[in-house]
């Protein structure tokens, strides 16, 4: 899952951000309101995390403008005013929800968790495909039972993957999943991550199609 | 003994001279009581002694005196006065009445003592037609002075009655004026003591009058005073409150990280980062302290003799291991003591604040000059640096509590200039920002040189 995180301390972001990728997020920051719509440009982010307090161009004002442009990406809120009125009018502009600094990371997490629940319209914090099994609360994949060892990247794409299971995934949306800023996304390489997950899969009933000129597709042999 | 009630000393400063007053008054109505009761008494007398004179006539050649009734009945007022009397001859010879008893001097009454009585006396003579050397004859009347005195209490106490009547009065509208008079008092007491104002309103008492209406207007003023000490207090609180959220997310996110991170060397990095958190924080939690020392009303003002030069030393030795591991060549510039008045430990951390800032501003390689002189009777402090400076549009703000220029990468807590512009001005000083000769920020404080 890929997040982006608009926080103008420098520190707090790169410390957030350090963590989130600990837990296999795919994570991209953002020190400025006015750089969030270029950052959302590209697609494939999940979830916005916003701190209310940005200089020039406030969170409000950004969250308003996402708004108008109709991007419907799920947005938590951080704000060091605790005020009802803080609070309300976040949620007014179009919020998700809000998290109060100073925050548990575990909390933040967790309300991450949820929203990316509900924008999946799931409700069960696991979700199974076949043997596959993914808990998003430790955000570890199981094979029939036993752990599955992945690295980020391939983490990345079996999660884009199963989040869709029985949809179609195109490569570009893939990609832009997977990757962050930092990195230049190569297409081909996703050829390679897919191979590389596959490898990992086999023996199992689950298995990821390749449908050309359309993209991929993780199914279990019952379907 | 010492009254501490209004409404007693406003009592006493009024009854206790009217009834001084009244007791004069009752001392001379004392004496024209008396003077009444002799003036009747003695027309009583000679009234009685007339008519027995007129009784006295020659029958058959002799001398003969008879007492009419009338002449003693007189006297008989009810308070069973005893009336004495005798006619004597111009020779002496008693005609009739008591002997022995004292004669007055005419024409003017005395008092005597006769048979244990103090009595009222009075002598009348008259010729008698045909009494040859007999005539005049003089007729002596007493009476005993119960009636006397009885006359002289009954006037006395009467006007007794009215004068403590009168001071009752005085005494009662007084207290009835006071009454009234303190009610807007006892209404301001009871409007201030009310249970519901802990908001500092101001109060309103009507009808209070000219005397009393500077006191409520003072203390509405001071109400004003303190409402917007405190209103600046609450600002500065949650100001503070909100500035540590942040800082302190960061710390429980380091924390955070460091519990889950396996690899060593990660987990390393991580406490390191989360110890020079919890320092900036620390230092951020003196600045704030400082600050609210610094606001006026806060710390008792003092009027240390402090040397300038001195201070500024003692700072940049401390800060100068800071300067050597960022690479920055920070040096002191004086010509000699720098004595101003002030509040020493503020004007420390005024300095420490100036230091902090242009260390944190510089960029490795570049230098930091403290310079120290005395010009028109101020002493002037310059702390010069090479970082990127303050542009002009911002330079009123940065003075402004928590404000940071938007942009800056910088982890300031936005206090520092706050800091040393509250103490400056304490300290009757003033200070300014302009630009380095070659880039950079030159800060100017100027405060008054303590005369030697």
């Amino acid at each position: 899952m890929r997040l982006l995180l608009v926080e103008d301390n420098r520190e707090l972001a790169d410390w957030l951000g350090k963590t989130l990728r600990q837990a296999n997020y795919v994570v991209d920051i953002v020190h400025e309101g006015e750089d969030v719509e270029h950052a959302l440009a590209a697609g494939g982010h999940a979830l916005v995390i916003l701190d209310l307090a940005l200089p020039r161009m406030g969170g409000l004002e950004v969250l308003r403008m996402l708004r108008a442009r109709g991007n419907r990406v799920p947005v938590i809120v951080l704000t060091a005013n605790a005020s009802l009125d803080g609070r309300v009018k976040g949620l007014n502009e179009g919020a998700d929800d809000y998290l109060a600094k100073p925050f548990q990371i575990e909390e933040l997490e967790a309300r991450i968790r949820a929203q990316l629940r509900r924008a999946n319209d799931r409700t069960a914090p696991v979700v199974a495909c076949g043997d596959l099994v993914f808990d998003t609360n430790t955000r570890l994949f199981s094979l029939a039972g036993e752990p599955l060892a992945l690295t980020p990247r391939e983490h990345a794409v079996l999660e884009q993957l199963m989040v869709k299971a029985g949809r179609t995934v195109s490569k570009a949306a893939l990609s832009a999943a997977i990757y962050d800023f930092e990195t230049d996304a190569d297409p081909s390489a996703i050829e390679i991550y897919v191979h590389r997950v596959r490898k990992k899969l086999e023996g199992s009933r689950v298995q990821i199609a390749t449908l050309r000129g359309l993209g991929y597709l993780l199914r279990h042999e019952d379907q | 003994m010492k009254i501490n009630s209004l409404r007693l000393q406003l009592l006493a400063w009024v009854v206790l001279p009217l009834a001084g007053l009244a007791t004069i008054n009752l001392w001379t109505s004392h004496g024209s009581a008396l003077a009444t009761a002799n003036l009747v008494t003695d027309r009583m007398l000679l009234g009685s002694a007339r008519t027995i004179a007129e009784q006295v006539a020659m029958t058959d050649g002799v001398l003969d005196a008879t007492i009419p009734p009338a002449a003693i009945e007189m006297f008989d007022t009810g308070d069973r006065d005893s009336v004495y009397y005798h006619v004597k001859t111009a020779r002496g010879r008693l005609l009739t009445g008591y002997p022995n008893l004292p004669e007055a001097l005419t024409p003017s009454s005395t008092e005597a003592t006769y048979r244990d009585h103090r009595l009222r006396l009075l002598t009348f003579s008259q010729g008698v037609v045909g009494a040859g050397k007999d005539s005049p004859i003089s007729v002596t009347v007493g009476v005993t002075l119960a009636g006397h005195d009885a006359m002289v209490r009954r006037l006395w106490f009467g006007a007794f009655a009215q004068q403590l009547a009168l001071v009752a009065i005085a005494g009662l509208f007084v207290l009835l004026g006071l009454h009234r008079g303190l009610a807007p008092l006892i209404r301001l007491r009871d409007a201030v003591r009310s249970p519901n104002r802990s908001d500092l309103d101001p109060v309103e008492v009507p009808g209070a009058q000219s005397e009393i209406r500077p006191l409520i207007e003072a203390l509405n003023a001071y109400m004003a005073r303190v409402r917007a000490q405190m209103a600046s207090q609450r600002r500065f609180v949650a100001n503070a409150a909100h500035q540590l959220r942040t800082p302190l997310a960061l710390l429980s996110t380091q924390a955070s990280y460091a519990l889950r991170e396996t690899v060593p060397d990660a987990r390393h990095e991580a406490l390191v980062a989360l110890q020079a958190s919890s320092g900036r924080l620390a230092r951020l939690a003196e600045q704030l302290l400082t600050l609210s020392r610094a606001e006026p009303g806060s710390r008792r003002p003092r009027a240390d003799r402090v040397d300038l030069t001195e201070a500024a030393r003692q700072v940049l030795e401390t800060h100068a291991p800071i300067a050597v591991s960022r690479n920055v060549d920070l040096g002191l510039e004086e010509a000699g003591p720098a004595p101003v008045i002030g509040d020493g430990t503020m004007l420390r951390e005024m300095i420490v604040n100036l230091v902090d800032n242009a260390l944190r501003y510089s960029s490795s390689g570049g230098s930091v000059t403290v310079r120290l002189a005395a010009v028109d009777g101020e002493a002037v402090l310059t702390v010069t640096d090479d970082g990127p400076g303050i542009p002009v549009e911002e330079r009123d703000h940065v003075f402004e509590r928590f404000y940071r220029i938007a942009g800056s990468t910088e982890e300031g807590s936005g206090l520092g200039l706050a800091i040393v512009r509250e103490v400056v001005e304490n300290a009757g000083g003033r200070v300014t920002l302009r630009d380095g000769a070659a880039g950079g920020l030159v800060v100017d404080v100027r405060l008054p040189l303590a005369s030697s």
